[in-house]
């Protein structure tokens, strides 16, 4: 599910731009002295071609040598791709040379691109041309993915066969035998019925959203392989209202030393480090959206429920982009509030509840839910 | 043809059908992003909210607060209950100040030439100047509103050290000049004393709205109704009889009220010494009687005597002299009235001001600086200070908002708002508060002080240099060994109160007295006097683009969005006026009239502080500005005029009233009672609410509640109706402004309101204040005929809303006996046509996060402040422990200067509010109908022999 408006991507290619200068191929003598002289900017049709076909790998070269859009994405995708995508590379090197490209794409730093970089032979000729090609793509941008028949296509079509046997039904009555028509308003009919009312229940939801963060940012490896506790970085679920994202220099508590990705390589944490020390901060993009007339405190559930991180937000650990696990209805909240018991015998304050708590001692019951304090009331949560 | 027609319209709605769908489902939602600090401050916990303590002094009005903020934006003011000089309480004006800091029309940078200019080109080119004026003896004058921070006085001085010819001139929109002169010749001290209401048992004030606008009601009102307390046996309670021609706040709360025209006030006095002269040397009054009775008065005085305070408010320097010799001759001073720890809130001489002013005119001053100050609109010769100030080689002007003044100076250099701003007051002497900012300043703008240290070539910051100040001034002897302790406590606490050396023995200029004493001044008997007073909401109007303020309706007219001409009911049945018809006061003054129950027969009132012409989009062209017709007489400002000619234009304008019903119509709305009838049974006047009690039946099944059931008790006997409350209210839970069109259809937002009634007796009226707020009823009548069950009872006894299921039937408005829900007719806060500050990205800032933004067609009404309740019931689980009383405190009670509503769990039989409701005097609104509200009144409780109406 990709979910970026044009002013994000603005926005997101101004970080970029901002923090491509600040990579760690950054070497003022050498931007010097290639970008004032050698940088071509007028290619021959001919020569774009060829650059686009060395891009994709359609000029054969070795055997065993992986085309660079196996690895850089051009194409819109909702799987995540560790590598960075190849509009995202483009207009890192938009204001460079094809020397300093080539110096990055065959002597990389980074082990991980060093490793599948290996046996790159690119001449220094065929490297101009994709420096074309990937200059137009930095305009350009990514391709769409081409769109599907959807569900919203189906429901037009038996809209209109609905529309078609009604009328020929009342007015022009050509076809003479009426069960046709009862048949086809039948399952039309179903089909629109049911199309409305799933769509109706779902709007505001957004099931399994999983949007491309700015930073390819992996939960499963923080969080799970590095076991770091979701506290560590969402430091305020304890004591207040929001969970809190952590702020960069929490990042850098660590990405001061650790620069290589297993899989992202340099590319993604040189984000962070760059953005920190260009004091830009990190747009990350909501998963958890809750609307504006709900208050829910993490507070409230965290420390004072006793609930742990994943009874809401499900297997985090295990995520590489954080997904939306739940749909965030008022119906799976009081679900919850129904079942779940508050912690009546340890916590003092519900010493206040004079009678459930004559109850508890008298054994008429030994749990109170979230409900009997009033759990499930409009202004608990609405105000 | 019938057929067809139908198919048709089945047409149309299956096609508009399939296209909304489309459009229904392929619109996504927005993205939202979450953007964390780069370097998190330490301090700053989202969601969470931070307390800082600062001043609030704006030239006329002091207030110690506390200031909510929320993520970095100030968005909530709290009265400092640290303060000994206003406790916990605040007034409407210091709680809709956090809304100007966020308005639009602040000045943004500095101008010269009224083009914009860096800080650095306006330095260098008003340092030069001022040498070059210094260099020729040439003189620099400081005009500037009443500065009462210490540090800034001193900062001041060095800078006009520095030139030969300096002077410095304060300057009040509204004089207090004639108590400074009056205490300066009778007593050798030019200040305006302390008074202290609680410790007196008999007040006579004249002309003095001292619960309303005089000095300093944040200050007065606590002290005002400690002293009438009727509970209080050993102390007994404060009689208080009132003088006065319109009617005010101070007016309506008094046991008596006797109307006066103002010319009158002087014999009266006069009389009044004589009688109390003679009282105490056992002779007998030989003087003239004038129309009022005055015999009584004097005698309850005599034997009060030490125990009474007389106040006048009228600027006549006469007047005051004869003021404090009865006071003298009481024995009033220390206990009572204290000139030696002075109120420190207004220091203008108006004749410094004459005497400046008519210097500019010939020329003689060659530098102008002035700082908050707007003598373009509120200096009654505006025209000449506007010749005067083109005759200056240098002006200046430093003005944090819009006014009629900026832009008539060379360079304008905007100052910070309060709010953004170092700062320190000393509102008594001992008694120090400090300013802090608690945002960065929003635009580019320079706080005063730093001005004047860049000019005077100091490269110190005015924030180092109030530390500096601050050690060397006041460390030694505050008991701390470290500096940085003792800055860094007094910062948290915002006071630090220190001890003065006690006054000397007081003799008062006798000569002077007797002299007064013996003169006489004519009484007008014919023609119009015309009062012109500061409004409760409003003041002098330097605070007139504040839109909660605008629309705040006065205590006891209940209008707002105008100033109008009040007017005597009898005057204006002889005249044949009617409310809202235009009149014509003298030759150029056409006003609105409005029939003012309790207005001084022959006399007008004309609310101060409107009529502006730039001030910003809120307070242009509302109403008339009055400031022209005050005038110089006797040394002082005189805030009226007497005219012969008032003249019916039969012209009708629609005034924008907040109630029109002024009678309770028999029915038993405020209880009252006498305070003799009290002490011998102290249900007196409540009577009916054992009877409603006893008949308590019903066929429901009885509420049972468990743990909490909130409640809010609410006295009337100390409510003075200051309005302070619906401005809290207002800031708290995000009420919208609606302009003066949607006032006038009675859709005003206000979750609480003051409902102001009159006894029948439109001459001489009783008045009684009653704030109403959602009474939370056991038994609502609104929650049974909600279709949508939008509207519903809470297990803690809240009348919950939930606007998102409401769907605007409004069936709740009507079934509502109490009228305290509001219905939003427009989405105001986007909407352009209610353009009140909080439609801007910039006026949003003020919005409080923890209540909803509501949308276009639900209901909303006062919920207890649930929003407090939810913090802090959740704030005891976090710390394993038991509510305490007192903890929660809605909006409203926290705002209260005389502590008047109580609010707490009636579960708790030892909670403050549950022994009110135990309070003989308690009563519920309308309890007849069986509403069971979770509000309690309190009786009023007169001091006088009986009520009379």
């Amino acid at each position: 599910m990709n979910h970026y408006v044009p002013l994000n991507k603005v926005l997101f290619l101004f970080l970029i731009l901002l923090f491509s200068f600040n990579s760690h191929v950054r070497s003022n003598d050498i931007l010097k002295s290639d970008t004032v002289s050698n940088i071509r900017t007028v290619f021959k049709a001919e020569e774009l071609i060829r650059g686009e076909r060395l891009f994709y790998g359609l000029v054969s070269k070795d055997k065993g040598t992986e085309s660079c859009a196996s690895c850089h994405n051009t194409i819109v995708s909702d799987e995540l791709n560790w590598n960075p995508d190849a509009v995202e590379i483009s207009r890192k090197y938009s204001g460079k040379s094809a020397g300093d490209l080539s110096r990055v794409l065959l002597k990389p730093a980074g082990e991980k691109m060093a490793e599948v970089h290996n046996n790159f032979k690119y001449s220094s000729e065929d490297i101009v041309l994709i420096k074309a090609y990937m200059d137009k793509l930095a305009v350009t941008g990514l391709k769409q993915n081409k769109p599907v028949v959807t569900n919203l296509f189906l429901f037009i079509v038996a809209s209109i066969i609905f529309l078609i046997s009604v009328t020929d039904l009342i007015i022009s009555k050509k076809l003479k035998r009426k069960w046709i028509h009862l048949l086809i308003l039948t399952g039309t009919g179903i089909f629109i019925t049911n199309s409305l009312v799933v769509g109706a229940l779902s709007i505001g939801h957004s099931p399994d959203y999983e949007p491309d963060q700015p930073i390819k940012f992996s939960h499963a490896v923080h969080a799970g392989q590095n076991e770091t506790d979701c506290i560590y970085c969402h430091s305020f679920a304890h004591h207040s209202k929001s969970a809190g994202f952590p702020s960069e220099n929490i990042c850098m508590n660590c990405h001061i030393v650790v620069r290589n990705g297993n899989r992202s390589g340099m590319f993604e944490i040189a984000k962070v480090v760059g953005n920190y020390e260009e004091k830009i901060p990190i747009k990350w993009i909501k998963v958890y959206n809750l609307q504006d007339h709900v208050f829910f405190s993490h507070a409230q559930h965290v420390e004072a429920g006793g609930l742990s991180c994943q009874e809401c937000h499900g297997p985090v650990e295990e995520m590489d982009r954080i997904r939306l696990n739940q749909k965030l209805t008022m119906g799976w909240c009081i679900e919850c509030h129904r079942t779940k018991n508050v912690n009546f015998k340890n916590n003092q304050f519900y010493s206040d509840y004079k009678e459930l708590a004559d109850m508890i001692r008298n054994g008429k019951t030994d749990s109170v839910t979230v409900e009997k304090i009033g759990g499930t009331e409009c202004m608990k949560c609405h105000y | 043809m019938k057929k067809s027609s139908s198919r048709r319209d089945f047409l149309k709605l299956f096609g508009f059908t399939i296209s909304s769908a489309a459009i229904a489902a392929s619109c996504k939602r927005p993205v939202q992003n979450a953007i964390p600090y780069v370097i998190q401050p330490p301090e700053i916990t989202p969601g969470k909210s931070l307390f800082y303590s600062t001043s609030y002094f704006d030239g006329h009005e002091y207030s110690s607060i506390l200031v909510k903020t929320r993520d970095g934006r100030p968005i909530k003011i709290e009265g400092n209950a640290l303060s000994l000089f206003n406790k916990e309480g605040t007034t409407a004006r210091v709680q809709a100040s956090v809304l100007s800091l966020y308005d639009d029309a602040r000045l943004k940078y500095p101008t010269i030439d009224n083009i914009q200019a860096s800080w650095t080109s306006v330095d260098d080119q008003i340092i030069k100047k001022l040498s070059e004026i210094n260099s020729e003896a040439g003189e620099i004058v400081l005009l500037s509103s009443t500065i009462i921070s210490p540090t800034t006085i001193k900062l001041i001085n060095e800078f006009g050290a520095r030139f030969n010819k300096f002077r410095w001139v304060q300057y009040d929109a509204f004089s207090y000049s004639a108590i400074l002169e009056a205490n300066l010749q009778c007593f050798g001290k030019s200040v305006i004393p302390d008074y202290h209401f609680n410790n007196a048992g008999f007040l006579v004030s004249l002309n003095a709205d001292f619960l309303g606008t005089w000095i300093s009601p944040v200050h007065f009102i606590p002290k005002y109704t400690s002293g009438r307390k009727p509970e209080n046996r050993e102390k007994g309670m404060l009689r208080h009889v009132h003088f006065e021609s319109g009617m005010t706040l101070t007016g309506s709360n008094a046991d008596k009220r006797i109307k006066i025209r103002p010319s009158e006030e002087k014999q009266i006095l006069i009389e009044l010494y004589n009688r109390i002269e003679a009282g105490i040397n056992g002779s007998e009054f030989t003087g003239i009687s004038g129309r009022v009775n005055l015999s009584e008065l004097a005698d309850n005085l005599i034997a009060s005597r030490g125990k009474s305070i007389v106040v006048s408010g009228t600027n006549n320097v006469e007047i005051q002299i004869i003021v404090n010799g009865i006071n003298f001759l009481l024995g009033n001073y220390t206990d009572c009235i204290d000139l030696n720890r002075h109120i420190n809130i207004a220091a203008g001489i108006d004749n410094k001001i004459e005497e400046l002013v008519n210097d500019l005119d010939s020329g003689k001053v060659n530098a102008l600086l002035m700082y908050n100050i707007n003598p373009l609109y509120d200096y009654p010769a505006s025209d000449k200070f506007l010749s005067g100030l083109g005759k200056a080689g240098l002006t200046v002007n430093m003005s944090c908002s819009l006014n009629e003044t900026v832009g008539k100076a060379k360079y304008e250099c905007p100052v910070n708002h309060y709010l953004e701003s170092w700062n320190d007051a000393e509102i008594i002497p001992g008694q120090l508060s400090l300013g802090q900012p608690c945002i960065n300043p929003l635009f580019d703008t320079r706080s005063f002080q730093d001005s004047l240290l860049k000019w005077s070539g100091n490269m110190v910051s005015w924030h180092d240099y109030l530390m500096a100040n601050w050690e060397k001034e006041y460390f030694t002897g505050s008991g701390f060994s470290v500096f940085s302790k003792f800055w860094d406590t007094s910062l948290g606490k915002g006071v630090f109160d220190y001890n003065i050396a006690e006054k000397k023995t007081l003799s008062i200029n006798s000569e002077l007295l007797s002299r007064i004493i013996n003169s006489s001044d004519s009484v007008k008997t014919d023609g119009f006097e015309v009062v012109i007073y500061e409004s409760v909401s409003l003041g002098t109007g330097m605070h007139v683009n504040n839109p909660w303020l605008m629309e705040l309706p006065d205590p006891v007219s209940r209008h707002c969005w105008d100033n109008v001409a009040a007017i005597s009911p009898s005057d204006a049945e002889r005249l044949n006026i009617i409310t809202g018809q235009l009149i014509k006061i003298g030759d150029n003054l056409v006003l609105p009239a409005f029939i003012q129950p309790g207005q001084a027969e022959g006399t007008l009132s004309v609310a101060l502080g409107y009529g502006h012409t730039n001030s910003g989009p809120v307070g242009n062209n509302i109403g008339l500005n009055v400031y022209p017709f005050i005038e110089f007489k006797g040394g002082t400002r005189n805030y009226g005029f007497v005219t012969d000619t008032l003249e019916n234009t039969n012209k009708q304008s629609e005034l924008a009233l907040t109630q029109v019903h002024n009678s309770m119509e028999g029915r038993p709305i405020v209880r009252e009672t006498v305070l003799s009838k009290y002490r011998n049974n102290p249900s007196s006047g409540n009577e009916l609410h054992e009877e409603y009690e006893s008949k308590h039946r019903t066929l429901y099944p009885e509420v049972n509640y468990d743990g909490f059931h909130w409640g809010l008790s609410i006295d009337l006997n100390a409510c003075v109706g200051c309005n302070s409350c619906v401005i809290a209210c207002q800031a708290e839970n995000n009420i919208p402004v609606v302009g003066k069109e949607e006032v006038r259809k009675r859709r005003i937002m206000h979750w609480i309101k003051i409902d102001r009634y009159y006894s029948d007796t439109p001459d001489d009226p009783k008045v009684y204040f009653q704030p109403l707020t959602c009474q939370h009823c056991d038994n609502a009548p609104c929650e049974n005929v909600c279709p949508v069950s939008a509207t519903n009872h809470s297990s803690e006894g809240l009348n919950q809303m939930s606007y998102n299921r409401c769907i605007g039937t409004k069936y709740c408005i009507n079934n509502c006996p109490y009228k305290v829900r509001r219905f939003n007719w427009f989405r105001y806060t986007n909407n352009k046509a209610f353009d009140f500050n909080t439609v801007s990205d910039l006026g949003k800032m003020v919005l409080n996060p923890d209540v909803t933004v509501r949308e276009r067609g639900v209901v909303e009404k006062c919920s207890f402040c649930v929003q407090r309740i939810q913090e802090k019931k959740l704030q005891a689980k976090l710390e394993n422990r038991t509510l305490k009383d007192f903890e929660i405190k809605t909006a409203c009670m926290q705002a209260c200067p005389s502590g008047a509503i109580v609010f707490g769990n009636l579960k708790d039989k030892e909670s403050k509010v549950s022994q009110l409701f135990e309070n003989p005097r308690s009563y519920h609104l309308l309890e007849e109908l069986h509403t069971l509200p979770s509000v309690g009144y309190l009786t009023k409780v007169w001091n006088d022999e009986e009520i009379e109406s």
